[in-house]
């Protein structure tokens, strides 16, 4: 261990377990859901089990490579499904005093889009699971299609650039809020850059979903999809907070706070430059980013700021 | 086994008899969406559970692909699990029940059939069931309102059989049966519990467990899929006798008897056979006692089973008769014959060179009335003395 010669990550503190997964698992090099998966359980423990669909983590998750899989109990599912699954889990679970997190794992593709539904039916319902999202922006399994998670200007291969087309011509879908509108137990928005950040909310979460429905948004880059050096993608999520782009903030109770304030955020094309999605821009299409980059933060800030 | 104390009788709706055989069975969690002709129940089994009577989860989904999930998940988890749709209400749950048929979740639940077409129709017809005929459950058609509540009791003996372990689907006639109010004998809850015991006695089915490392619906490649589907269909094909052993149990112990996969009416000296399903085979069971009277030798299979098709009951009934008509109340596109007469089309080589003749009927709430009967058994009987007769009849469009 390091411990004696450096000074100790705290992050370890919030381990409870060991890692759940194998070693030479399916995923991309730099990506980012490969570490989230990995963190996660070792916050949440062993108790847990996960919900996923199709998409980035199925590979993984429900075994299409089994050469190296995970230890976890797991569900998969289509996307149309997976909260009302963990509901049924949950609810039989609850029911028999059997202890356990039920933790839907989905990209944002199915939270956003085909799963929304009964993603909003379970949070209203106030089930007592958590969903995390990680949102790495469009459909990035399927070869980078566009979502409702996907950008304004981002080029993917169903919002391509050419002779007309410059990117995707709407803004992304503010999921966070969305959530929050359904007043759950607990909402929080986290990314690996800052990962106490992102440990205290899964500790949050795990408290909190024993009162009822927790929704998690976790920034997620797609080294692949966003053509990204893979060892940049976590300097991608610290910049994508340093820029306001993607801001850390929180809900419980429905009281909504920030969890990380950037007292100088950067200009977006801080982020942006980082990434090949965006290399078509032209100072407009920054110019139009970033206004709704600016936009999104003040709703986000004006609503925190009347309930400080 | 003893046999049964007798049961409350009441005049109750078939919706409502569904409620009370959900109820009686004591599922752990229920999930329902109302749907016409089906609301009934979702709301009465709220009221179950308002009044304390009915000791479930009960989750009041936002659709009806989300009542499908739940209860497959539950079920998967090790609960017993009911729940109630119809028409579009199937047909939107489409992804869910494959994912229960092959997740092998004993689920149980009711349509009450509703046509579902391309245009909206508000009416009774079972489009809805052949929709989902290849999904891989188990589809049983039921006649009345007492039929409804013993299939119910009878479903989860099947369902949850350790050597079964396969959704079950609980049909009967919107419109007709789900808003009839017949006299329907309630048995007691205790009984119901003696009748289900023998599934304590079996072996513990398999359960997603959270801190074990176990997987469910994992994607299936090559061999671990094929082998999944293999065995999915092999318990198919054990559902037959076992819908007849479960069947002669539930007769010996409550008293009434159903026939298993076909029920027979007077085919044993028949020379020709009317085969039909659902409500009509009431009405069908008057016209051949009519027709005996005047000496026609006519008989009636209600067919109970539709998935897996009771292939070899049917065969053995059906040999060697002299003639065959079968009534559709739904449509097989791309064939001209109704669902039910295509596939007893493939059992032709085992039945032997039969007239077979095709009758579509009773679409969008236009009922199976006397007369048509009378007319389809005058037709076939003509076909059996070897006069020419008409492959495919739409009775409602020649009248």
């Amino acid at each position: 261990m390091v411990e004696g010669t450096k000074k100790r990550n705290r992050i370890f503190d919030y381990f409870c377990e060991g890692d759940q997964f194998a070693g030479g698992v399916a995923w991309c090099a730099g990506c980012p859901l490969e570490l989230t998966a990995r963190f996660v359980p070792q916050v949440l423990g062993k108790n847990m089990v996960f919900v996923g669909t199709p998409g980035c983590a199925a590979p993984v998750l429900h075994g299409q490579n089994i050469g190296a899989w995970h230890k976890l109990a797991y569900m998969a599912s289509v996307m149309t499904g997976v909260p009302s699954k963990a509901t049924g889990l949950a609810r039989y679970y609850n029911r028999i005093g059997q202890d356990a997190t039920v933790v839907c794992f989905t990209g944002d593709g199915c939270a956003t889009d085909v799963g929304f539904q009964p993603l909003s039916g379970a949070a209203e319902r106030g089930e007592k699971i958590i969903y995390l999202a990680y949102d790495n922006e469009g459909y990035m399994n399927t070869g980078n299609q566009r979502s409702s998670a996907t950008p304004l200007g981002a080029a993917t291969t169903t919002t391509p650039v050419g002779k007309i087309g410059r990117g995707k011509p709407t803004i992304s879908k503010n999921m966070p809020m969305v959530m929050l509108m359904h007043r759950p137990a607990y909402m929080a928005t986290a990314t690996l850059s800052h990962l106490e950040d992102f440990a205290k909310k899964l500790k949050k979460a795990q408290e909190k979903v024993k009162e009822g429905f927790v929704y998690l948004h976790v920034f997620a880059p797609c080294p692949v999809g966003w053509r990204i050096n893979s060892n940049m993608s976590i300097e991608v999520c610290r910049t994508a907070v340093r820029t306001n782009y993607f801001p850390l903030w929180e809900a419980e109770d429905g009281k909504p706070g920030f969890t990380v304030e950037i007292a100088n955020p950067k200009p977006v094309a801080e982020l942006t430059k980082l990434m090949r999605k965006f290399s078509h821009f032209k100072e407009e299409d920054m110019a139009n980013l970033q206004k709704a980059v600016d936009e999104r933060y003040a709703l986000i800030k004006n609503l925190c700021d009347a309930y400080k | 086994m003893v046999s049964a104390q007798k049961g409350q009788v009441r005049v109750i709706t078939g919706n409502a008899v569904g409620a009370y055989g959900a109820m009686l069975c004591r599922p752990d969690v229920v999930a329902a969406y109302p749907i016409t002709p089906q609301s009934e129940i979702a709301e009465l089994l709220s009221q179950f559970k308002a009044d304390g009577v009915l000791d479930a989860e009960y989750v009041e989904v936002e659709g009806e692909n989300s009542a499908m999930n739940v209860v497959l998940a539950a079920s998967v988890a090790g609960a017993r699990v009911f729940t109630a749709t119809s028409s579009y209400g199937l047909v939107f749950m489409y992804d869910a029940l494959q994912e229960a048929s092959g997740f092998r979740a004993p689920v149980v639940m009711v349509n009450a059939n509703r046509e579902t077409p391309g245009i909206h129709c508000v009416s009774s017809g079972q489009q809805d069931l052949i929709s989902a005929r290849d999904t891989g459950w188990v589809q049983i058609i039921v006649e009345n309102d007492q039929e409804i509540l013993d299939q119910i009791i009878m479903a989860y003996r099947l369902a949850e059989d350790y050597n079964i372990l396969l959704p079950i689907m609980v049909n009967y006639d919107g419109f007709y049966l789900s808003y009839l109010a017949e006299a329907v004998e309630i048995p007691n809850i205790e009984d119901v519990d003696a009748f289900l015991a023998p599934l304590k006695q079996q072996p513990e089915r398999q359960k997603l467990v959270p801190g074990v490392s176990i997987g469910c619906g994992t994607h299936g490649m090559e061999m671990g899929y094929v082998e999944a589907r293999y065995k999915h269909c092999q318990a198919l094909e054990r559902v037959k006798n076992k819908v007849d052993e479960i069947d002669k149990d539930f007769g010996d112990y409550f008293g009434r008897y159903y026939g298993g996969q076909i029920e027979e009416y007077r085919t044993d000296d028949a020379d020709i056979v009317i085969l039909a399903s659902g409500s009509a085979t009431g009405t069908v069971r008057t016209v051949i006692d009519t027709k005996r009277e005047q000496g026609i030798k006519v008989g009636l299979i209600k067919l109970r089973l539709f998935r897996p098709f009771p292939a070899e009951r049917l065969v053995e009934v059906l040999k060697g008769r002299k003639a065959i008509g079968v009534i559709d109340r739904s449509l097989c596109f791309g064939w001209k014959y109704g669902p039910m007469c295509m596939e007893l089309r493939a059992l032709s080589p085992e039945i032997g060179p039969t007239p077979l003749l095709s009758y579509i009927d009773g679409l969008a709430n236009l009922d199976i009335n006397v007369p048509h009967i009378e007319r389809v058994i005058d037709e076939v009987s003509a076909a059996a003395q070897g006069k020419p007769y008409q492959e495919v009849t739409w009775i409602p469009m020649e009248e």
